[in-house]
């Protein structure tokens, strides 16, 4: 087994004590914890929007909200994935986040871009795992708060999250 | 594994003053997926994956991607950027064991 330099076994158990007691504290102080924490966290989608977004409303953003990603993924190991946004990226409006969540996976949350107004334009593009079939969602959030999603079933044949 | 890190970044071949332009980038990382024993409790390890990913034009952050271990192997990644002044667009990607690889490519008007 591959130890870090310069550590002996007894140092390393100790250590990892340690980042077990400040684990055990992060989930008991939660609210700072959470922005600090991994976005992405073995738990189901429900739980997971609820974490990242506070249980706000979204409204139906397939106007402006284009996702483009197979209908079928042979291989759900490489799900060529993007999101364009026809949205203006001005100092005053712009689109601030685009999430990438696919409701089957163990981690739902699978990407998180954050543009700013010298983007130019509200686009992005990813190759992402799908562990099974489900819904993939984009979900947008606009600079003043809005949150716009859209969603769309994306049959896989072979998984490809094997965690 | 040596590959690891290397990072390619693709860009339109002529670029003018004003465009939006965008760009596609691709790092060899593994991405390391959680594994689980038999009894399907998660192994307790530190994952190597890639969770964060920087743009940077003409020295500032223009976009930058959070990403977890739902992301596919070898990472691509496309985004846009306004392309105002010649200067160098940074690439950067950064894992969880606290690498980082970085791609970069001068933006020159043609």
């Amino acid at each position: 087994m591959a130890q870090p330099r310069g550590m002996t076994r007894r140092a390393m158990l100790g250590t990892l004590g340690a980042v077990g007691v400040a684990a055990a504290a992060g989930v008991t102080l939660a609210p700072r914890a959470a922005g600090a924490q991994a976005l992405g966290q073995n738990e189901p989608v429900d739980a997971a929007l609820k974490r990242v977004f506070g249980g706000k409303a979204m409204k139906d953003g397939s106007r402006i909200i284009k996702l483009d990603i197979p209908l079928i993924a042979e291989n759900g190991a490489v799900v060529p994935v993007s999101v364009e946004v026809n949205a203006p990226m001005t100092p005053q409006s712009y689109v601030k986040h685009i999430y990438v969540v696919a409701d089957k996976n163990r981690i739902p949350i699978v990407t998180r871009a954050v543009l700013t107004p010298d983007s130019g334009q509200a686009y992005m593009g990813a190759n992402i795992r799908l562990g099974e079939t489900g819904d993939v969602r984009a979900i947008v959030e606009q600079s003043d708060g809005t949150l716009l999603q859209v969603k769309r079933e994306v049959k896989v044949t072979v998984g490809g999250c094997g965690g | 594994m040596s590959d690891i890190g290397k990072v390619r970044l693709r860009l339109p071949s002529s670029i003018k003053a004003g465009d939006v332009v965008r760009v596609r980038c691709l790092v060899i990382h593994p991405m390391e997926r959680i594994e689980r024993d038999k009894a399907g409790k998660i192994i307790d390890k530190k994952y190597q994956y890639i969770d964060k990913v920087t743009v940077t034009y003409l020295g500032k952050t223009i976009a930058s991607f959070d990403t977890t271990q739902s992301v596919s192997e070898n990472p691509f990644f496309a985004f846009t950027f306004k392309a105002t002044d010649p200067g160098k667009l940074a690439v950067t990607f950064h894992d969880t064991l606290g690498e980082t690889y970085e791609g970069t490519a001068d933006i020159k008007f043609g």
